[in-house]
């Protein structure tokens, strides 16, 4: 049977896990690497990687970051964060990820994930979707939820299925950082429609949120602070879920 | 003593960072040597050959013979010299895939690579799913049963003779995810991405 998938994200400046999105106060949580192996053999089932602040300059450092971690780990990984076109994607895979997610420049340019899943496969391309109610509609938000546009999430996200991606990361601006719990409404309004697997992201904060997300037919859970802060770690989460009925792997 | 060379195949299906580093581990003090084949070579200088793909059926039957390896696997393979295929590298042992359009495949294990079919089932079949182990054999023993592997694809291998599957998963359906003829096997799963239990796989297939 296939597992729930639990996958712990950082968020990186360079080669160093942060807090805190507002660039004023930034909180170092640990060198990129070392909590990369660990969460690798704490049980992850996949990581997640975000390049923060994608400038020119720390984009070097964080290409090495991404080789460095791709060399201690065996599990697959997701990296995203300020790709914006093709030569980004393929110096990524290059590195060492495994999947490569896109998120505003999908919106901006999406014949970069139809050229993107041609060239590498569509089982290597994410596209991620940050979202948040506006007048009645979930509609899609870029720029790290600075900016709205016009898109509706389902459309969206059906017409990102059609031209190629191969999974979907969807995070709520509504509830992400919260912790108050996955957004479930948002979550099964696009895992009722498509046919990819879709991710969950934005608002853990209790055991209960992880087997709430797994109920909105998300493959795939993806929380940051729970464990980073050490709240709680890979196996407690999963032993929970097993109990619950849940299949991961132990 | 003379050492033993493993041979990984860079089809430019996909990277072949993982597979490579695990490799590097696994033989890091033993007589074994690892080349990467990038065109045609003697099958009979290797004496184990790793094939990872990604990607498309077609992509990787074109890639081979593009760069000459196609031919040279063919005569490697007919000797039943050792060979793990890992995803579409096992989809290739097979005689057609349907992937994108109708290609004829190496035609060693037969069988034919077809898309999952199955309303309301989320393809890619993408996550960490177990085996179920049919037989012990000397490289997928039984200790590998109901352990989880990593598996990203869309396509399965049908048609297959019972004889020739070691292992089965549940997607869906049972479909074959570790296949085998003599020496030669494919597994459907990513075992470079499947930590510890993929690692002790690739090495039981180099070691033993």
């Amino acid at each position: 049977m296939l597992k729930t998938r639990i996958i712990p994200c950082l968020d990186v400046v360079k080669n160093k896990v942060v807090k805190g999105v507002n660039f004023k106060n930034i909180k170092v949580m640990g060198n990129a690497v070392e909590m990369a192996k660990f969460y690798s053999g704490a049980g992850a089932d996949e990581l997640c990687m975000l390049d923060i602040n994608a400038s020119y300059q720390n984009r070097k450092t964080f290409i090495k970051t991404v080789e460095s971690i791709a060399k201690v780990i065996n599990i697959p990984l997701t990296v995203g964060g300020g790709v914006s076109d093709l030569s980004d994607i393929t110096n990524l895979l290059n590195a060492g990820a495994d999947k490569v997610s896109i998120n505003s420049a999908a919106v901006k340019n999406p014949n970069l994930v139809k050229k993107a899943s041609l060239v590498h496969g569509s089982q290597c391309i994410v596209v991620a979707i940050d979202a948040k109610r506006f007048q009645g509609n979930f509609r899609v938000v870029i720029k790290g939820g600075r900016e709205l546009t016009p898109k509706k999430l389902v459309d969206w996200a059906l017409y990102v299925q059609k031209i190629g991606a191969g999974e979907i990361l969807l995070t709520s601006m509504d509830t992400d950082g919260v912790q108050k719990g996955f957004d479930a409404e948002m979550l099964r309004s696009i895992t009722s429609k498509l046919t990819i697997p879709v991710i969950a992201s934005g608002g853990v904060g209790k055991l209960e949120h992880f087997y709430k997300g797994h109920q909105t037919r998300a493959t795939g859970l993806l929380a940051a602070s729970v464990f980073h802060s050490g709240k709680y770690t890979i196996k407690k989460v999963k032993r929970f879920l097993d109990k619950k009925g849940v299949p991961v792997r132990l | 003593m003379k050492k033993k060379i493993i041979g990984l195949v860079d089809g430019q299906s996909g990277n072949i960072g993982s597979i490579k580093k695990a490799i590097t581990d696994i033989i890091k003090d033993k007589p074994y040597q690892l080349k990467i084949i990038k065109s045609q070579f003697d099958p009979y200088q290797f004496s184990k050959i790793i094939l990872p793909g990604q990607g498309a059926y077609a992509t990787l039957i074109a890639n081979l013979k593009k760069l000459k390896i196609y031919n040279s696997l063919k005569l490697y393979l007919g000797n039943n010299f050792p060979y793990l295929g890992i995803c579409v590298g096992m989809q290739i042992l097979s005689d057609v895939g349907y992937e994108d359009k109708t290609t004829k495949g190496l035609g060693v294990i037969h069988g034919e690579i077809k898309k999952f079919e199955k309303k309301n089932l989320i393809i890619p079949h993408m996550g960490w799913n177990s085996l179920k182990v049919k037989k012990d054999d000397k490289i997928l023993t039984t200790t590998f049963n109901e352990k989880d592997f990593y598996f990203v694809h869309s396509y399965i291998y049908e048609k297959v003779k019972a004889s020739a599957v070691l292992a089965t998963t549940k997607y869906g359906k049972n479909f074959p995810s570790v296949v085998n003829k003599g020496n030669i096997y494919g597994v459907q799963f990513h075992p470079e991405k499947s930590h510890k239990n993929g690692l002790k796989f690739i090495k039981n297939f180099i070691l033993n």
